[in-house]
């Protein structure tokens, strides 16, 4: 186990200069340069210049490279243009954000996902075809529904018709319950997809599983059916669910930056727009940095987990 | 119908059980009124071909059939209690207790992420209401029972920890843990090697012998029947058509479907050159039973009768039934496949032209280690290997898996490049897989599969090949209307048959057929034997036939090399070799195959060969055999016998071969 950690970290460290490279020389493919984009048609000549300079867009690239990496490494993120806010302090406040919507979206779609399509699998495999078809059929049409449509109808239904949650506002760490929810609905509006894909999964793996010859071998040592499908075929199955969930994990960030500008809320992806709509060059390279960091991260995760519940896994 | 019985209280009692396979095409009765009895203690065969029911029959006492299977009807009575009525609650006290059962893949039967401990000692603690050290401790011992070296250590291995054998151990300690008073063995042994199977029938007949338990045992081998049945159920077409002791069974089957069985064994007859005998025709479609007899259209002897009344099983003496109008069953001259004393057709015996020559193979495969802690290793696939094949010869290659025997098939066909020596073949080699149901693509037809090495070569144009087509067909004894199916309208026979046209399309000098019959069942194994026969003596091709079949293997082959890891340890012409072996591992692997003969079974040494194949990775210093061998000595431990020649005709890798 310490072994395929250390080689999946030796990955994950290769992965991550990759990303950052990346990153840096896709950014400066822009037509003209990054000075020219963030002054759009504002500057020209002597002051478009004075910007370039300012921001070392006239160093060889090569050197620009080594600085970009050198002040990663010191954690030096540099400053918003318009505002001069360092980074750094920007990501501090908005990251907890983001996360606690993700991970309670992660958790919520586990909790129910699962035993959905447990069931469901335990169904069919018992021949009773109606709930499962019932499921699998809501599971594809929820899958089908973009996030930002299904973020508009539950903003007007649950917020402006019902007014269960309230639809802006403050987000504070102070008050748990206000901001629970505040952050509830954007939430709600990622598990729908996310459950349906994942129940969607279960059920299918679960099933397969469930005709295994290990499971008959199960049976025939006289064990019952709930503790068959419990202790045999979902500790079987949980392997490609575990990498989904891994997988999934993409899916909710692209989620997030949609349904926090929807819902107002200040995490990482209102910060994006914000950067995007601002052409705050350094801004958006730091935040592209951190997601595909966070995806990398989340990725050596899903290894290690695969890894303990498999013992077979060996690369 | 039920059988009369010597024994007063039968341990089991089935009576008229009935078992539907419920599909939109249909209703399948799979088990279609099945009664029969087994004594405490006593050892029940049933045999009979793919689809004949014996698995669903076996998974049906205790209900453990997936859907659409379902027990439609009839009784279990297991000490008298009847099994069928109880709920699935009351039978989950029975399974696992009362009756344990092993299945036939070790390499799925076992959960693959839970260690062998946590499968083993749940069930103990359960039913024998064990603390979890007593539990343990029972664990150990059965695993010991059962031959697993070292079982205090190995219990908390995981299954892919093990080798089949080793697995099919664990699944047989896990059965018998609880102290069942019966074991149903669903082809136990199908996967396994010979020389494994010998070791493992052995370790059932012991333990369930020590235990008293009784056992129910399904498999299509009747050289293992006769090795460990006290009586055998011949099924066929979802029922039972003969019930008897072993002996009468073999000596004075009176069944037709059982006689042809019995027949289709190769006899002394047919390797004195004669054809094997075969039964015509296939089994039954089970979605549309016929009325009358199943067995009529494959019968020499069938009446009219038999179209329309269904024979039931009818006393034929004590404990001996059979489902046939005919008291004998087939006549004497029925008996007798007209096929088998016509001599072959121009058999000339190999000719003088080399076709195919190996010189000092050797093959190694590297294991990738590129952040592994451990070294990089070297398996030793093929070790130094020389063969010759001559124009019109089969030269049968036998040996365990994992002897190397599959990558000297490939290396032979130039998919694999050996690692050094030499191989010449004249003309091209082609070959015949052994699974006819993965090796085509589902979605061309028939026409199409047969065409296509023509196609890939570039072998003349559309009408030509159409043609050669034609004519390939007709070769394997398939009529035209074949070419427009796909493989899924196809038994595995006819696959097989496609197989073979497809290797002869290009006039191949050599044809390389690794296990080609072992999916097949026996009476279809025959035809597609007896076929290969007939285009070698017809066309003149070399076969290099692997197997794993010895029986096949001796009947195919005019010469033998007996392989063993990586390398040639007897070679020779087939009857000598099998009649007088000179090696002790040839000697061990004939002794290992059960011969289909109770009185023979009964005076044969129980296990001939123990332990293993070692690790190719770790082959031994001196002779390869060594650790295995009964009469190895210090010598054989440290210095490696060379292939030499033994008397005229054979060469042999043994010290002590003289």
């Amino acid at each position: 186990m310490i072994d395929y950690s250390l080689k999946k970290l030796v990955q994950l460290v290769i992965t991550t200069f990759g990303v950052v490279t990346l990153v840096f020389f896709t950014l400066r493919l822009i037509p003209g340069d990054a000075a020219s984009a963030m002054a759009g048609d504002t500057l020209s000549g002597d002051a478009l210049e004075a910007l370039r300079e300012q921001m070392g867009l006239n160093e060889p690239l090569f050197r620009q490279y080594l600085d970009y990496l050198s002040s990663l490494a010191r954690f030096d993120l540099g400053e918003t243009i318009t505002t001069r806010i360092p980074i750094s302090e920007l990501l501090l406040k908005a990251v907890p954000i983001t996360m606690t919507i993700a991970v309670s979206t992660i958790v919520l779609t586990v909790l129910i996902a699962i035993p959905l399509g447990t069931l469901a699998a335990f169904m069919a495999h018992k021949g009773r075809k109606t709930l499962d078809n019932f499921l699998t059929g809501t599971a594809m049409i929820l899958d089908l529904m973009p996030s930002f449509w299904t973020a508009l109808v539950f903003l007007l239904l649950f917020s402006l018709t019902l007014g269960w949650f309230p639809a802006s506002g403050m987000v504070s760490w102070d008050d748990p319950w206000a901001l629970m929810q505040r952050i509830a609905l954007p939430v709600l509006v990622l598990s729908v997809t996310q459950v349906a894909t994942m129940a969607r999964i279960t059920r299918t793996s679960v099933l397969e599983i469930l005709s295994e010859d290990y499971v008959r071998t199960a049976r025939s040592m006289g064990w019952s059916e709930l503790r068959v499908l419990f202790r045999h075929a979902l500790k079987n199955a949980a392997l490609p669910i575990v990498t989904v969930i891994g997988l999934s994990f993409g899916n909710l960030l692209n989620g997030t930056v949609i349904v926090e500008f929807i819902f107002t809320v200040p995490g990482v992806g209102n910060l994006l727009i914000t950067g995007i709509n601002s052409r705050d060059y350094q801004m958006v390279q730091t935040l592209i940095v951190f997601y595909a960091l966070l995806f990398v991260t989340i990725n050596f995760a899903t290894d290690l987990v695969y890894r303990s519940l498999d013992p077979r896994v060996k690369f | 119908m039920t059988i009369q019985q010597s024994i007063d209280t039968p341990l089991l009692d089935v009576r008229d059980m009935t078992t539907e396979f419920r599909t939109e095409a249909g209703t399948v009765a799979a088990v279609n009124g099945v009664s029969f009895q087994i004594g405490q203690g006593e050892r029940v065969a049933v045999v009979g071909e793919s689809g004949s029911g014996k698995s669903a029959m076996a998974m049906s006492l205790l209900k453990l059939l997936a859907l659409p299977g379902e027990v439609t009807g009839g009784q279990v009575l297991l000490d008298g209690r009847d099994l069928a009525k109880l709920s699935e609650r009351q039978l989950n006290k029975v399974r696992g207790r009362l009756v344990g059962t092993i299945f036939q893949d070790p390499m799925s039967s076992l959960d693959p992420v839970m260690r062998v401990s946590e499968q083993m000692i749940a069930p103990i603690r359960r039913h024998l209401g064990m603390s979890a050290a007593q539990a343990r401790a029972e664990a150990v011992l059965w695993l010991d029972k059962v031959g697993i070296p070292d079982p205090e250590g190995r219990i908390d291995a995981y299954p892919f920890e093990m080798s089949g054998g080793m697995r099919q151990r664990v699944m047989i300690a896990m059965a018998l843990s609880c102290r069942p008073n019966l074991v149903v063995a669903d082809e136990p042994t199908t996967a396994l090697d010979v020389t494994i199977q010998a070791q493992i029938v052995e370790v059932l007949k012991t333990l369930t012998a020590e235990s008293g338990a009784a056992m129910l045992f399904i498999t299509h081998d009747l050289g293992l029947v006769a090795r460990f049945a006290h009586k055998v159920a011949v099924m066929y077409a979802g029922r039972i058509v003969e019930f008897g002791p072993v002996s009468e069974i073999f000596r004075d089957a009176r069944h037709p479907y059982s006689q042809s069985l019995l027949r289709t064994i190769p006899s002394k007859t047919a390797l004195e050159g004669g054809r094997l005998p075969q039964i015509p025709g296939l089994p039954p479609d089970m979605k549309h039973a016929p009325d009358g007899c199943a067995f009529r259209a494959r019968c020499a002897a069938a009446e009219d009768r038999c179209a329309s009344e269904r024979p039931a099983l009818t006393s034929r003496g004590p404990d001996h039934a059979a489902a046939c109008w005919r008291p004998a069953g087939l006549g004497e001259a029925e008996k007798q496949d007209p096929g088998v004393h016509q001599p072959r057709r121009n058999d000339q015996g190999p000719g003088s032209r080399v076709v195919v020559e190996i010189h000092n193979l050797e093959k190694q495969f590297v294991t990738p280690s590129l952040f592994s802690r451990t070294p990089r290793q070297l398996v030793r696939a093929i070790n130094g290997v020389s063969l010759r094949v001559h124009q019109r010869e089969t030269l049968g290659i036998v040996g365990e898996s994992g002897c190397g025997k599959s990558t000297l098939a490939r290396i032979l066909l130039g998919i694999d490049t050996p690692t050094r020596g030499e191989i010449f073949i004249d003309g091209t080699p082609q070959m015949i897989f052994q699974d006819p149901f993965s090796s085509f693509n589902p979605k061309m037809r028939v026409s199409t599969i047969i065409a296509e090495p023509l196609i890939v070569k570039d072998w003349g144009d559309a009408a030509a090949r159409a043609e050669r087509v034609r004519w390939l067909i007709s070769k394997v004894g398939l009529g035209p209307e074949y070419l427009e199916r796909y493989p899924s309208e196809l038994s595995g026979g006819q696959r097989q048959r496609v197989a073979v046209a497809r290797a002869l399309a290009l006039e191949p000098s050599v044809v390389v057929a690794d296990e080609p019959t072992s999916a097949l069942d026996v009476s279809v194994r025959a035809q597609i034997i007896n076929l290969l026969r007939d285009l070698q003596d017809e066309l003149g091709i070399s076969f290099v036939f692997i197997s794993h079949d010895l029986l096949t293997v001796r009947y195919m082959s005019d010469r033998i090399a007996v392989m063993y890891l990586g390398e040639v340890v007897e070679y020779g012409p087939a009857d000598l070799v099998f009649e007088h072996p000179v090696h002790p591992y040839t000697r061990a692997l004939i002794d290992a195959v059960p011969v289909p003969d109770p009185a023979v079974e009964a005076n044969r040494s129980a296990v001939p060969i123990s332990g293993e194949l070692p690790s190719p990775l770790d082959i031994p210093a001196g002779c390869a055999f060594a650790t295995r061998c009964p009469m190895a000595t210090d010598r054989c431990r440290t210095e490696k016998p060379q292939l030499r020649k033994h008397s005229r005709l054979r060469e042999a890798a043994c010290h002590y071969a003289d």
